[in-house]
């Protein structure tokens, strides 16, 4: 996916703004007491990470590490350490999860395409699919992965937050002690507080009315995710399917609440909960209590 | 007649038009909502309420007054 | 699952795996409180020749509760005080009115249009809605309202149920409003088309109040046309019956060569003129439709948005508006223009011609009359750091209309034949959360 590789800075009225779009998300860096050309630095560094982690795990770009993976056919395909790392990360998800999440769940999108339609797969087209689906199904001996011929693997459920986190940590090396908040399209880290000592203002996006903030979140200092269907989902016969399937069955969640955002340290952290918890379908919450985060629920 | 063909072209309007629920962020601006200033259009409705023969349109009236 | 703290444990640990680091500080992270927003206004509003001069306030409050219910409430008051032209022409002699009290007289010098001075006022106005989601896609919303002043009340209440369309894109609303005012003029009311008595003399007036009830009926249309641009358009009728008149409006009536307003000799203090209280229909239909459209180029806002009215007095009006939203610092500046222009009423006439029979109905109040006005403005608007905005806006309204020529009898023709009207007006404005 091309995104326009544009990034504009502007300045509002106690803080730098910059835009630009990566991960199919409009994307925004709010930094905090910096000079032009320091905010500048900051959003070309962020920018460039977004980018750079779109590029190397895009599904689609030839050149991407995902790609190679994916069209390796059976064959053994070494990695870096950064890929190990997010393949380390998934694993333990996985298990986690007891299966639910899986990064080999990513050939589903064959049978499920989430564009606010109505087309629904059966379960012939399903079990055909989930023959190439599951984790136990590939061999990682770091850091050489080999899937089976068909299967795919898709980083779609932990990228973005990952990136989140990545680029908080380019900002705090090239501008330790910086205060930015970063947010890839609803994903938010804030690594240092502000000089003022107020919070950021986040808000939640309204499920009933997308794009009106229901509540506003007080964000002082670590991370923000938020699992929802608001924007991606297949409607039915008045039955919605949210975008996120259950990869042992094949079929997405059901009963699971419309939106959920958690706070947590990291945006991964935070990210990794919403996803799981939006996995126990109906009991999100109390999987959400279990943990003790601060949580949200619409 | 007239009313008829206002309803065409209001049903038609709808059907083509709209946006995605992820593309409202232009919307969602405060300055963007119908009722961006409650307060002044009431003001508003109220003066030329009592200095001229017509009224509302926007929605009702806040209330009556002697004034007209 | 396993237990909360080995699931934390797990995570925080394959997370610093990820990262390469482990992020020291905790989150902190909390929910802002539920809150009030208010809206509060400061207006002055003063017409040039001291004529009408209006000092209101006004608070707004709403309370959001989240899941798009919403309570709001809304108190004004307001203060006015001024003449306003009663109705009688002008002339090239001095004139003398009993006043609407029917206890005392005054008078217009020779020239100036008449205007009546007893006019001062204050009204305390409070009107309340809530809002609330009926079902998916349905949203209710109910309202009352109530306002007093001294020879008026006012008691309303309105419901309508909205529908949402096309993934919320296309929003149809139905309401309905019911009001009823009760009209006690000072002095009593006088019975149309009697003339104006002597001091002391009420013989021609009522006593006790008239009411007059209203029927509106709105019908809605919202399209967001595309990701820049929303439009409304609103059909609404209103059927208004009882007493539809203003008691304190005169006629002058003239004598058919000359134009100029018959005598009178009063017993004691009274008018030196012949002039009679109006008359209107006691039923008024009216229908508008109205249509405004945002649209966004980048961050400046544009607003336009255009009115036709027409009713069974035979009054049509024409009302556009355009406002500019652009932001500015801080803050924003919105300039605005408004033009407005209406047909006159069937019954309205500039005066009554001595001899002839009595019409049914007249009336020689200006706002029933041909007339254009326009309105020129600019508000500007500041956003403090705590997310409150104060604002302040200028407005000059100017109205000037035209009597039908075969109405101009005489010397009419040599003077001021329409009261034309210019106010300035000047409000500040203060939003704040709580």
């Amino acid at each position: 996916m091309n995104s326009t590789c544009a990034a504009t800075l502007t300045r509002d009225f106690d803080h730098w703004t910059g835009r630009f779009v990566a991960m199919a998300s409009p994307c925004e860096v709010l930094i905090d007491e910096a000079s032009a050309s320091l905010a500048r630095q900051v959003l070309d560094a962020v920018s460039s990470e977004a980018w750079r982690i779109e590029r190397k795990f895009s599904r689609y770009r030839s050149d991407s590490a995902v790609h190679q993976i994916n069209q390796s056919a059976g064959s053994a395909t070494p990695v870096d350490d950064e890929t190990a790392n997010l393949l380390d990360f998934a694993a333990t998800l996985t298990r986690l999860s007891e299966g639910a999440f899986d990064i080999t769940s990513g050939a589903l999108r064959k049978v499920w395409t989430f564009d606010g339609g109505d087309r629904v797969p059966s379960q012939q087209q399903i079990d055909e699919v989930l023959a190439v689906v599951g984790w136990h199904k590939a061999e990682w001996r770091r850091p050489t992965l080999r899937l089976r011929a068909g299967m795919q693997i898709d980083f779609g459920g932990i990228g973005k937050e990952y990136a989140v986190d990545a680029a908080a940590e380019h900002v705090e090396k090239i501008a330790p002690g910086l205060c930015c908040l970063i947010n890839f399209g609803g994903d938010v880290a804030v690594r240092n507080e502000r000089a003022s000592g107020k919070p950021w203002r986040v808000g939640i996006e309204s499920y009933a009315r997308a794009a009106t903030a229901e509540r506003v979140v007080q964000l002082a200092r670590g991370a923000l995710a938020t699992s929802g269907d608001s924007r991606r989902f297949v409607f039915r016969d008045g039955r919605r399917y949210s975008h996120i399937l259950d990869a042992r069955t094949g079929w997405p969640v059901r009963n699971a609440p419309h939106s959920i955002t958690v706070a947590a340290d990291t945006c991964t952290q935070a990210g990794t909960i919403t996803t799981l918890a939006m996995l126990q379908g109906r009991d999100a919450e109390g999987m959400l209590k279990a943990t003790g985060v601060r949580y949200w629920l619409q | 007649m007239k009313k008829t063909s206002l309803c065409l072209v209001l049903l038609a309007l709808s059907g083509c038009a709209g946006v995605q629920p992820w593309e409202r962020d232009v919307l969602a601006r405060p300055e963007m909502s119908l009722d961006t200033a409650p307060l002044d259009a009431a003001i508003d409705d109220h003066i030329y309420f009592s200095k001229e023969a017509s009224s509302g349109g926007r929605g009702f009236g806040g209330g009556g007054c002697g004034c007209n | 699952m396993s237990d909360k703290d080995t699931f934390n444990a797990t995570l925080a640990a394959a997370t610093c795996a990820l990262l390469g680091s482990a992020v020291a500080t905790p989150v902190v992270a909390q929910e802002e409180a539920s809150r009030w927003s208010f809206d509060s206004t400061l207006l002055y509003y003063g017409e040039s020749d001291d004529r009408v001069q209006d000092v209101s306030a006004a608070v707004s409050a709403v309370r959001d509760f989240g899941d798009e219910r919403k309570l709001s409430a809304t108190l004004t008051a307001d203060t006015l005080t001024g003449a306003s032209p009663s109705g009688a022409i002008a002339l090239d002699r001095p004139q003398t009115f009993t006043s609407p009290s029917g206890r005392a007289v005054y008078t217009t010098n020779a020239g100036e249009v008449p205007l009546d001075d007893t006019f001062h006022d204050t009204r305390f106005a409070l009107s309340t809605s809530w809002t609330q989601p009926l079902a998916r896609l349905y949203t209710f919303s109910a309202g009352l309202g109530f306002s007093t002043e001294y020879d008026y009340t006012h008691l309303g209440a309105n419901l309508s149920l909205a529908r949402d369309f096309n993934k919320r894109n296309t929003t149809v609303n139905a309401g309905v409003a019911w009001s009823q005012d009760d009209s006690n003029p000072v002095g009593g009311r006088p019975v149309p088309l009697s003339q104006m008595l002597d001091v002391g003399n009420n013989s021609n007036k009522r006593d006790g109040s008239e009411s007059k009830d209203v029927l509106d009926l709105l019908l809605g249309f919202t399209q967001v046309l595309n990701r820049t641009t929303v439009l409304r358009v609103n059909y609404s009728y209103s059927d208004s019956s009882g007493y539809l008149n203003d008691p304190y409006k005169v006629l002058s009536v003239v004598d058919p060569l000359t134009g100029d307003t018959l005598t009178r000799v009063p017993v004691g203090q009274g008018p030196d003129g012949v002039y009679v209280f109006e008359s209107r229909p006691d039923t008024r239909t009216k229908q508008s439709l109205y249509a405004e459209v945002k649209h966004a180029f980048g961050k400046p806002v544009l607003h336009f948005s255009y009115r036709y009215m027409t009713d069974d007095w035979g009054i049509d009006s024409h009302t556009g508006e355009i406002r500019l939203r652009w932001p500015l610092g801080e803050g924003y500046i919105e300039p605005q223009l408004r033009y407005y222009t209406q047909s006159a009423a069937d019954f309205y006439r500039a005066s009554l011609v001595g001899g002839a029979a009595l019409p049914r109905y007249a009336s020689a109040d200006f706002r029933l009359g041909e007339f254009d006005a326009t309105t020129v403005g600019i508000k500007y608007g500041h956003d403090t750091a705590s997310g409150n905005e104060w604002s302040i806006r200028a407005e000059y309204y100017q109205q000037s209309g035209s009597v039908p020529q075969q109405q101009i009898i005489g010397n009419q023709a040599g003077r001021q034949q329409y009261p034309d009207l210019s106010a300035l007006i000047v409000q500040f404005g203060y939003r704040f959360k709580l």
